[in-house]
């Protein structure tokens, strides 16, 4: 392998290949440091306020009631199957950071048409049982229609992330960064003060 | 040539990748300005107004607690003199401070405010003076993180009210439950933290979802002053009773193990114990809790504000909140939900009124015994049996809303106590009958505040009097000095010009 990158043993360009080489690879290891790249292989919505756009949408769902059971993945991301899973991850994942990166993202974000649909598809599977009661398939007029031609969210338009969420909406909204360390909930101050006593 | 080509593409390759890195570098900086509040909130500044400039709806739901219009069957925010409505209070607790004067609480904001009003902490002149130590204003303010930090949790207990009057000015607020830095929960009492080691937990592994109802439990909860704690003797060291468990009774068993007393009842000399407010302990018996329903679910639900959600920071009864604490799972009419409350509420009452009756009459009843000259061996049993009847009365009429938060086992501790209460006026029977008492009791005239206080001794005029003069040269001399104190604080604003 190396004998397609590195001239030969007594080439002179042989130390200066070596040095660039290294330059390529150090900068890339920086770039991943400074980009935080390996949390994004986890579930963990810290990753995702990696960009400060999504500080609001991290915030409203941090304040919501999903915040207990579902992360951002569980309803951004297709859980049909690991590869579509990955492969969807990766794809809106890439998509995002070229908008952040070429400075496009727009003040209020909304999803596009395949989020919607895997989004739609995740409140679904986690609420099937809610959403499929036979009690009313027999007495309410058009239940299976209005259960399954809208979206679960133009009724329930709260949930989690709110009717009006953007930049200017959610004002002086404080996330953790993602290098954060878990913290407790007794302040240093207290627990010095207890060992103290 | 061909070299030279490569270390041309090389060299541009590096020098996007060093745009890029620029780039994620850059917008990381971004995102530190992105969102800047308008001041610094230092670590526990204890002034809500500063933390309110930052978060505003917050702070302004949390300024409506100083509303004072709703009463319901039980609670409410209004100021009723719990002693008018009910005089029997005044015989339970003769010879403690709790007969001179004791009212419902109103909203978090006025907490200051009442405890100096309060003819309970009496009208001390200036430090060292006064009935009551400096822990009572534990529960009452950020103030007390703030002091303990300076001070030291020991000295903040140690010392009269009084001393620390100037300190402790701004009422429950931010401070108290959340971490200046990123807004998260946080215990700043160590009593809680203390009891939770007592019982061998770290409070540390709570969940999110039990941190909404322990920061409500730093003060909503049983507790009692112990001056005999190893290290610290004569310190009124603020404990919470829970090393046996949280009942009624594993919390009666710890007091009598370590025969701890409050005070010693005035007319029957049992050794009594006052429940404080086992809100927290009680919650926790009822269906809510078991369905991972917390305090703040009910007491502060969100509520949206121009299509903006947040947590509803006017803590209050649900009952007046019905739409967005109870009807978001139960979905019934208010007026029906409120009903459903009432009943229970009434139900236990009417059982925790016997219990009271029963009790006056066996402290009145021993009192005659003394007075006929019953012994100190005859009279101990007794006098431990209506310690325990009074401690389960007050375990289920001072945990405020437990007849609704735990009917069943509220039903259960109070009539545990009325069997108790019975023993004791048996063998208060006997005893009398042996001393030659005989015929029925002549229980005095009790039926209002003014008869009861003036029964058992309690001149009121001159109290309230007394509290006037405090009232005049003590607080605002207090108010003054924590001015100035303050004032030196200072704030400090985030500028955006970068």
């Amino acid at each position: 392998m190396a004998n397609h990158f590195l001239p030969d043993k007594n080439s002179k360009w042989l130390p200066i290949s070596i040095v660039i080489l290294g330059s390529i690879v150090g900068l890339g290891l920086f770039l991943a440091k400074e980009s935080e790249i390996v949390s994004y292989m986890t579930d963990d919505p810290k990753a995702c306020v990696n960009c400060h756009v999504m500080t609001s949408e991290y915030n409203s769902w941090m304040h919501s009631s999903h915040r207990e059971m579902a992360s951002c993945n569980d309803c951004h991301v297709p859980h049909d199957n690991i590869a579509n899973t990955y492969y969807f991850k990766a794809k809106d994942g890439l998509y995002h950071a070229s908008v952040f990166t070429m400075r496009m993202e727009p003040q209020v974000i909304t999803m596009k048409e395949a989020s919607a649909e895997v989004v739609q598809q995740n409140c679904v599977r986690c609420h099937e049982q809610q959403i499929t009661d036979p009690k009313l398939s027999s007495w309410v007029e058009s239940h299976k229609t209005n259960r399954t031609e809208r979206q679960c969210w133009s009724c329930h338009q709260e949930v989690p992330h709110g009717k009006v969420h953007g930049l200017n909406s959610t004002r002086y909204t404080i996330a953790p960064i993602p290098t954060d360390q878990e913290k407790d909930v007794v302040p240093e101050w207290l627990k010095k003060e207890i060992k103290n006593n | 040539m061909k070299n030279w080509i490569l270390f041309v593409i090389t060299a541009i390759v590096v020098f996007l990748l060093g745009m890029l890195a620029s780039s994620v570098i850059n917008r990381k900086s971004e995102a530190k300005f992105a969102y800047v509040p308008q001041v610094k909130i230092s670590e526990n500044e204890p002034r809500n107004e500063i933390w309110g400039k930052n978060f505003p709806k917050e702070y302004q739901s949390y300024i409506q607690t100083l509303d004072t219009s709703f009463a319901s069957f039980q609670g409410g925010s209004k100021t009723i003199d719990m002693l008018e409505e009910d005089p029997r209070l005044v015989v339970l607790w003769a010879g403690y401070a709790f007969s001179k004067d004791y009212n419902q609480g109103r909203g978090h904001y006025y907490a200051v405010d009442d405890v100096r009003n309060i003819l309970r902490t009496g009208a001390p002149k200036g430090e060292g003076d006064g009935p009551m130590p400096a822990t009572c204003w534990t529960c009452k303010s950020p103030d007390v993180p703030r002091l303990m930090n300076e001070k030291g949790v020991a000295e903040f207990y140690s010392g009269k009210w009084a001393d620390k009057g100037s300190e402790i000015v701004n009422p429950i607020g931010c401070a108290d439950c959340h971490d200046s830095k990123d807004m998260s929960l946080q215990i700043t009492r160590p009593a809680l933290v203390e009891a939770f080691e007592s019982m061998g937990k770290d409070i540390n592994q709570a969940t999110h979802n039990e941190m909404r109802s322990l920061v409500c439990a730093q003060c909503h909860v049983e507790y009692y002053f112990n001056k005999n704690l190893p290290g610290k003797e004569g310190v009124p060291y603020l404990v919470f009773p829970w090393k046996n468990g949280m009942s009624a009774e594993n919390m009666e068993e710890y007091y009598d193990e370590i025969e701890f007393s409050d005070w010693t009842h005035e007319l029957s000399k049992a050794p009594m114990l006052k429940a404080q407010h086992p809100g927290y302990e009680t919650y926790l018996t009822g269906v809510h809790a078991d369905r991972g329903v917390s305090c703040a679910d009910c007491h502060m639900p969100y509520k949206t504000e121009g299509g903006q959600k947040f947590t509803d920071h006017h803590i209050q009864s649900p009952l007046n909140n019905v739409a967005n604490s109870c009807q978001v799972c139960h979905r019934q009419e208010a007026d029906k939900l409120i009903e459903n409350v009432y009943s229970r509420q009434t139900k236990s009452m009417e059982s925790r009124l016997k219990l009271e009756d029963a009790l006056v009459k066996a402290h009145l009843e021993a009192k005659k015994a003394w007075d006929l000259g019953a012994t100190e061996e005859q009279m101990k049993p007794i006098l431990m049996d209506i310690r325990h009847a009074q401690w389960r009365w007050d375990y289920a009429a001072a945990s405020h809303g437990a007849s609704f938060h735990a009917p069943v086992e509220i039903g259960r501790v109070i009539t545990s106590g009325l069997n108790v209460a019975a023993d004791a006026r048996i063998k208060l029977a006997r005893l009398l009958a042996s001393l030659g008492f005989e015929g029925e009791f002549d229980y005095p005239d009790i039926s209002t505040k003014h008869k009861a206080q003036q029964f058992i001794g309690i001149d009121l005029e001159k109290l309230k009097a007394e509290k006037e003069e405090f009232k005049k040269n003590v607080i605002p001399v207090w108010l003054e000095t924590a001015k100035e104190r303050e004032a030196k604080m200072g704030v400090e604003q985030v500028t955006m010009n970068h």
